[in-house]
C-alpha cells in the first residue's frame, strides 16, 4: 500500500477532473453528482469501492474534491465525519516508538513510513478545514483548528522531524499551516496569539524553505512595526549564550529585516525593495542613520540603482551628521553623466555646502542648478533652491577676496532671501537668515522686522527668534527692551534649555554695566550645568558634550569679565576651569596673553598670544591683541602690526577693537586721515555691536 | 502644577461599580452640554463603546471642537474631556484619546495666531501628557540595533564571537520627560508630541474616523494649507462642516484663511507622527479612505521635509511614501497557504 500510495505527478492535460490513488483511477463526475445531491456516504463508499481506500482516506478525498470545487460548506460537512483530532491521536504512540524503534533497526521503516503517510494525509485534511474556515470568514475556529495542526505535529515530533525519509503531504502542509496561523490570529484581532504564533513559526523547527521563512519573517516584521500593539518582548529564556534578544517591537523588527537582507545578499532569496524602504522607515524613525548607512554599503552592486543608492547614503550620512561623507556621495550622483539634475541631490548638496565658507562657492552652483530646475511639479522647490541660494552665497561673502566682491555678493544674497520669500511667505527659514543677514549689515530696523516676524509664525516657539530679537536690540543698544525680551523668552523655556539665554542676560547685564547681576547670572547658570550633569548623567553622550561647550563659555566669560575688573585671581580662577573642558583653546590662551598684559607681564603676555596664534592662525582677537602689542613698541613694529589688524579685519570685518587697532597705527605713522576714518569706523561699529555675533542663532 | 501634582495612574482597573458610576455620571455631564444623546439611550452596546465608536456621536463631538472658540479654558466639552481622561477609566480614557487628532491638529496653529484662549486645550494635553511622563517614570526610551555578526534571537553567527561584550548601537527613541505645568511655547511641540505617543500606544483601540482626522490635519501642519478642511474647521458653524463645497471656495475668510499657518514641525512632533501614518498605511485594519487620506498625508509631510532639507525626515517620509504607492500600486502577492495544486484537475492521494 505505502508504495502506491506514493504522490502521483503524472498531469492529466485533459480537464476532466480525475482521482487516483492505489494506481487506480476514476473520474470524479459520478462521486459530485452524489455530493450535489448531498449524498456524502454514498460518494464515500463509491469511493472506497473505486480505489479501495479506507474511511478517512476517502473522507480526506473527498473533502479536498469539495474544496477544490469550491463547495466549502460541503467540504467541512465531508471533514466534520471523520474526527480528525482523534485519528490523530490514535496515530502519535505509534509513530512515536517507532521513530524510536526505527532508530534502532530499520526492520520496520514501511510501516512507519505508512503511518506518517496517514499522518500526513490528516494533517492535509484538516488543513483543508482549516483553509475552508478561512474562506467562509469563520476565521477564529479557522484559527483554532490551524493551532491544532501545530501542536500535534510538534507533540508527534518532539525531536523533529524522524530522519527516515519525509512524506511529501507532511512536508507540503506543515509551513503552510505555520505561515498561516500568525495571519489568521491578526484577522481575528486576537494580537497576542498573533506574535507567539509568529514567535513559533520562525523559532521552532518546521522545516521551512528560505522563501517561506523569509516571508514569515517580512510579515512578523511588518506587524511589530506597524499594527501599533506592543509585543511583549521574547523571553530571555530563548536567550543563547551572549546572543542578542530584542526587547521591543522596533528592535525586533529590525533585526528581522537586516536578516532578511542579509538572505538577499547571500542569494538565499529573491530582492525585495520594500524591505530596504521599511528598514529605512525603521532606522530613521528610531534616529539610527549611521546604522542605516552602514546597511546601504553592504549592498552588492547592481542591487539597486547607483545613484539612489548613493543618495539614500547621503542622506543617511547627513542624518548621522557626518555632512563631508555625504557630500562626496552627492558629487558622484551628481556628476554631469548621472544625474545632475536630481532635486533632492542638489538641495541637499547645497545645504551641506552652505554651511562651511571653503564649499560656500561650489554651494551656488548647486543652488543655482536646483533654482534652475525646479520647474513644472516641483515648482514648488523654487523657494528652498532660493533659500539655500542664499545661504551660500552668505557664506562665500564670508571669505571674499576684496571688499567689492563682498559687497557684490551680499546684495546677492538679499536678492536671493527676497525671491525665495516670495515662494514661501512665512517661511520662518527664510525669515530668521533674511533677519541675520540685515542685521550683519547693519539694517537693524529690517533685520528687527524679521524677527518679530519670525516669532509670529512661529507662535513663539522656537528661540532663535527671541535671541536674534534681543540681538538686533542690543546692537541698537537698547539693553533694557533686550533684556525684557530674553525674560519673555526664559518664560516661554523650560529650565534645561535656558542656557543660551541667560548667558545672553549676563552679557546684557554687563553692557549695562551691572557687572554684579551678570556674575550673578552666571551663577545661576553654573548651577543649572551642574544639576543637569546630574540628572542626565551618563558621560559621553551629546547632550552631555552640548552642556560642556556651553559651560567652557561661562567660565571663559566670567574670566574675561573678572579680569575686566581687574579681579586676577578669580579671573585666574575661572580661565583654569575653562581649561579644563577645551584644554588646548586658542581663545584661553589670549585670555591669558590679556591678564599678564594687565598685570604688566608683557613677556608672558606675548608668551601667551604666540601659542594661541600656533593653535589658530585665525584666531582674530589674538591678531588684534599682538598687532596692539607691536605697536606700542614703538614705529619700527608698525608695518607689522598693522599687517596683523589687516588679517584680523579680513576675517572680522565688522570687529571694532580692530577697527581701533589699526586706526591708532594710522595714527603713530602719522596717517591722519586714514586714522579717521578707522576711528569712525569703530565709533560706528560700537552703536551697533550685538553682545553676540548674529550668526550664532542659526 | 495642579495638573501633576494630581494622583493619575489611569488605564488601571479599579472597583468595577466605581468605573459604572464614572461611566454614567460622564455620560450624564456630556448629555448636559451635546443635548440629549439618542444612540447612547437606544443603543443596548457598552456605553463606553458608543461613546468611542458611535460616529454620529463622534461627529457632534468633532464639530464642537472645530468652533472657533472651542479650546478656551472655560469650554464645557474641553472641561468635560479633561475631567472624562482624569477619571481613570480605561475606556472612557480611549474615547478621550481618540480625540486627539482634533485636539493637537487645532492647537498647533492656533498657538501660533493666539487669536482665542487655548487653556482648555492645554489641559487636556497636558493631562495626556502627564500620564505618558508617569507611566514610563520619566525615562528616555531606548532601542538597541543588533550587530549582524553576533548571533540573535533569530540567526546564528557563523564568526566566533570575538568580543564579549557586544557593542550596541543605541539610539534615543524618545528622550525623557521632566514634568510641565504650563505650556510654554517652546515646549509645545513635545508635549502634543507626547500626546502622539500615547495615542499610538493605543491606537488599536482608535476608530478609524479618528486617524482619519489625524492624516488630515498632518495636510495643515505641513503646508499651512487647511484646504477644505481648514475652511471647514475654522468656518466653525455645523453647516458649513456638514456641506462639502457649497462655494465653499468663493467665499473664503481672509480673517479665517490667515489662521491656517504651517505649523514647525521638530523632530520631536514629526516622529511620532510618522509612525502613526506608518500604522494607518501598513497597519491591519485599514480601509481604502484611511490609506488615502494617510498617503496624502504623507506626502505633505514628504514635501515640507523637502522644503527643509531635513535628511531625516526627507528619509523617514520618502520611505514611508514609497511604500504607500507599492502597496497601491502592485499587484497582491499569491495566496502562499493555499495548496500546491489547487488547480490541478487531477486529485492523487
Amino acid at each position: 500500500m505505502s508504495e502506491s500510495l506514493v504522490y502521483d505527478e503524472v498531469e492529466n492535460p485533459s480537464t476532466v477532473r480525475e482521482v487516483c490513488a492505489n494506481g487506480l483511477r476514476m473520474e470524479t463526475s459520478a462521486v459530485e453528482a452524489k455530493l450535489d445531491e448531498g449524498n456524502i456516504q454514498e460518494a464515500e463508499s463509491s469511493l472506497r469501492e473505486g480505489l479501495s481506500l479506507n474511511f478517512e482516506e476517502a473522507r480526506a478525498l473527498l473533502g479536498r474534491l469539495e474544496y477544490q470545487r469550491g463547495n466549502l460548506d460541503s467540504a467541512l460537512r465531508v471533514f466534520d465525519g471523520i474526527d480528525l483530532h482523534a485519528a490523530i491521536q490514535r496515530l502519535q504512540p505509534s509513530i512515536v516508538t517507532e521513530k524510536r524503534s526505527s532508530r534502532r533497526s530499520h526492520s520496520n521503516e514501511s510501516v512507519s513510513t505508512g503511518s506518517q503517510h496517514a499522518t500526513g494525509l490528516l494533517l492535509e485534511a484538516i488543513y483543508l478545514k482549516v483553509k475552508s474556515l478561512q474562506k467562509l470568514g469563520m476565521i477564529a475556529e479557522a484559527a483554532q483548528e490551524c493551532k491544532s495542526i501545530l501542536d500535534a505535529v510538534e507533540t508527534i515530533f518532539q525531536s523533529g522531524i524522524p530522519d527516515v525519509q519525509v512524506e511529501n503531504k507532511l512536508q507540503e502542509t506543515v509551513p503552510k499551516a505555520v505561515e498561516l496561523l500568525p495571519e489568521l490570529w491578526r484577522q481575528v484581532g486576537n494580537y497576542q496569539e498573533t506574535v507567539s504564533a509568529y514567535r513559533r513559526a520562525l523559532l521552532s523547527q518546521w522545516g521551512l524553505d528560505d522563501d517561506s521563512c523569509g516571508r514569515i519573517q517580512k510579515a512578523f516584521a511588518l506587524f511589530l512595526l506597524y499594527s501599533g500593539v506592543e509585543a511583549n518582548p521574547p523571553s530571555l529564556a530563548s536567550q543563547v549564550d551572549d546572543s542578542y534578544v530584542p526587547k521591543n517591537n522596533i528592535e525586533e523588527a529590525i533585526l528581522l529585516l537586516m536578516i532578511l537582507l542579509k538572505k538577499f545578499h547571500f542569494g538565499k532569496m529573491k530582492w525585495d525593495p520594500s524591505v530596504m524602504e521599511h528598514l529605512i522607515y525603521a532606522f530613521s524613525i528610531c534616529g539610527q542613520a549611521s546604522a542605516l548607512a552602514s546597511q546601504i554599503e553592504e549592498f552588492l552592486p547592481g542591487v539597486v540603482n547607483r545613484c539612489d543608492r548613493w543618495n539614500t547614503l547621503a542622506l543617511s550620512y547627513s542624518a548621522a551628521g557626518q555632512n563631508k561623507v555625504a557630500l562626496d556621495l552627492l558629487r558622484k550622483s551628481l556628476h554631469k553623466h548621472e544625474r545632475p539634475d536630481d532635486l533632492l541631490g542638489l538641495l541637499l548638496a547645497a545645504r551641506i555646502c552652505s554651511e562651511d565658507s571653503l564649499l560656500a562657492f561650489e554651494g551656488v552652483g548647486y543652488a543655482r542648478r536646483a533654482v534652475a530646475n525646479a520647474v513644472g511639479k516641483d515648482e514648488h522647490l523654487k523657494g528652498v533652491g532660493l533659500r539655500v541660494l542664499g545661504h551660500c552665497l552668505r557664506k562665500q561673502a564670508k571669505v571674499a577676496s576684496s571688499d567689492t566682491e563682498r559687497s557684490h555678493l551680499q546684495s546677492e544674497v538679499l536678492k536671493s532671501f527676497n525671491e525665495a520669500i516670495a515662494f514661501e511667505r512665512d517661511n520662518p527659514d527664510i525669515l530668521i537668515e533674511l533677519g541675520v543677514q540685515y542685521a550683519e549689515q547693519r539694517n537693524s530696523n529690517a533685520a528687527l522686522g524679521c524677527a518679530k516676524q519670525f516669532i509670529d509664525v512661529t507662535g513663539g516657539s522656537l528661540l532663535k527668534g527671541w535671541r536674534l530679537l534681543a540681538l538686533v536690540l542690543s546692537a541698537q543698544q537698547r539693553y533694557s527692551e533686550a533684556e525684557v525680551v530674553i525674560d519673555a523668552a526664559l518664560d516661554e523655556t523650560a529650565k534645561w534649555e535656558q542656557g543660551p539665554l541667560l548667558k545672553m542676560k549676563a552679557k546684557l547685564e554687563i553692557a549695562q554695566l551691572k557687572p554684579m547681576d551678570a556674575i550673578e547670572t552666571y551663577r545661576f547658570l553654573l548651577a543649572l550645568f551642574q544639576a543637569q550633569r546630574k540628572s542626565f548623567g551618563s558621560p559621553g553622550s551629546h547632550m552631555v558634550q552640548v552642556e560642556d561647550d556651553n559651560e567652557f563659555e561661562v567660565w571663559f566669560d566670567l574670566a574675561k569679565l573678572y579680569s575686566r575688573l581687574s579681579q586676577w585671581k578669580d579671573a585666574e580662577i575661572c580661565l583654569e576651569k575653562a581649561e579644563a573642558f577645551k584644554p588646548h583653546s586658542a581663545s584661553i590662551l589670549h585670555s591669558e596673553g590679556v591678564m599678564n598684559e594687565g598685570r604688566g607681564q608683557i613677556e608672558e603676555a606675548w608668551l601667551a598670544y604666540l601659542h594661541a596664534l600656533i593653535l589658530d592662525p585665525e584666531h582674530a582677537p589674538t591678531l588684534i591683541s599682538i598687532g596692539e602689542l607691536l605697536r606700542k613698541k614703538g614705529s619700527m613694529s608698525l608695518p607689522v602690526a598693522r599687517s596683523f589688524l589687516c588679517d584680523a579685519l579680513r576675517l572680522e570685518p565688522t570687529n571694532r577693537a580692530a577697527w581701533y587697532c589699526l586706526g591708532m597705527i594710522h595714527k603713530d605713522d602719522g596717517r591722519t586721515a586714514d586714522a579717521s576714518d578707522c576711528f569712525q569706523a569703530a565709533a560706528m561699529l560700537a552703536e551697533s555691536d550685538p553682545i553676540e555675533s548674529f550668526s550664532s542663532v542659526l | 502644577m495642579s495638573l501633576i501634582d494630581e494622583d493619575n495612574t489611569p488605564f488601571e482597573t479599579s472597583d468595577p461599580s466605581d468605573l459604572d458610576l464614572k461611566l454614567k455620571t460622564s455620560i450624564e455631564t456630556l448629555t448636559q452640554i451635546l443635548g440629549p444623546i439618542s444612540s447612547l439611550s437606544s443603543s443596548s452596546q457598552d456605553p463606553s463603546l458608543t461613546l468611542l465608536h458611535d460616529p454620529n456621536l463622534t461627529q457632534t463631538i468633532s464639530n464642537h471642537l472645530k468652533l472657533p472658540n472651542s479650546g478656551a479654558g472655560d469650554n464645557n466639552l474641553c472641561r468635560w474631556l479633561y475631567d472624562t481622561f482624569q477619571s481613570s477609566h480605561p475606556d472612557l480614557q480611549l474615547v478621550v484619546l481618540s480625540f486627539l487628532p482634533i485636539i493637537g491638529g487645532l492647537y498647533l496653529p492656533r498657538a501660533i495666531v493666539r487669536a482665542a484662549s487655548l487653556a482648555g486645550f492645554e489641559a487636556i494635553l497636558l493631562a495626556l501628557y502627564a500620564h505618558e511622563t508617569t507611566s514610563r517614570d520619566g525615562q528616555p526610551i531606548t532601542v538597541s540595533i543588533p550587530d549582524l555578526s553576533n548571533s540573535s534571537l533569530y540567526h546564528e553567527s557563523k564568526a566566533p564571537v570575538k568580543n564579549k561584550a557586544v557593542e550596541l548601537n543605541m539610539a534615543i527613541m524618545s528622550p525623557s520627560l521632566e514634568p510641565h505645568g504650563t505650556v510654554r511655547s517652546t515646549k509645545r511641540a513635545r508635549i502634543v508630541g507626547v500626546a502622539l505617543e500615547l495615542y499610538y500606544k493605543k491606537i488599536a483601540s482608535m476608530p478609524i474616523t479618528s486617524k482619519i482626522e489625524f492624516c488630515k490635519f498632518c495636510l495643515v501642519w505641513a503646508d499651512g494649507n487647511g484646504d477644505e478642511l481648514g475652511k471647514k474647521a475654522s468656518l466653525g458653524d455645523e453647516e458649513g462642516m456638514s456641506t462639502t463645497s457649497n462655494g465653499g471656495e468663493e467665499k473664503s475668510e481672509p480673517k479665517e484663511e490667515k489662521s491656517w499657518r504651517r505649523v514647525p514641525l521638530p523632530w520631536e512632533l514629526l516622529q511620532p507622527a510618522l509612525r502613526i501614518l506608518g500604522h494607518c498605511l501598513m497597519g491591519p485594519n485599514r480601509t481604502k479612505e484611511l490609506t488615502d487620506a494617510a498617503l496624502a498625508a504623507t506626502n505633505s509631510l514628504h514635501v515640507r521635509a523637502l522644503q527643509d532639507v531635513d535628511s531625516q525626515a526627507i528619509l523617514a517620509t520618502g520611505s514611508l511614501l514609497r511604500l504607500g504607492t507599492m502597496a497601491t500600486e502592485t499587484s497582491p502577492e499569491p495566496d502562499h497557504t493555499e495548496i500546491r495544486d489547487y488547480m490541478n484537475p487531477v486529485i492523487s492521494l
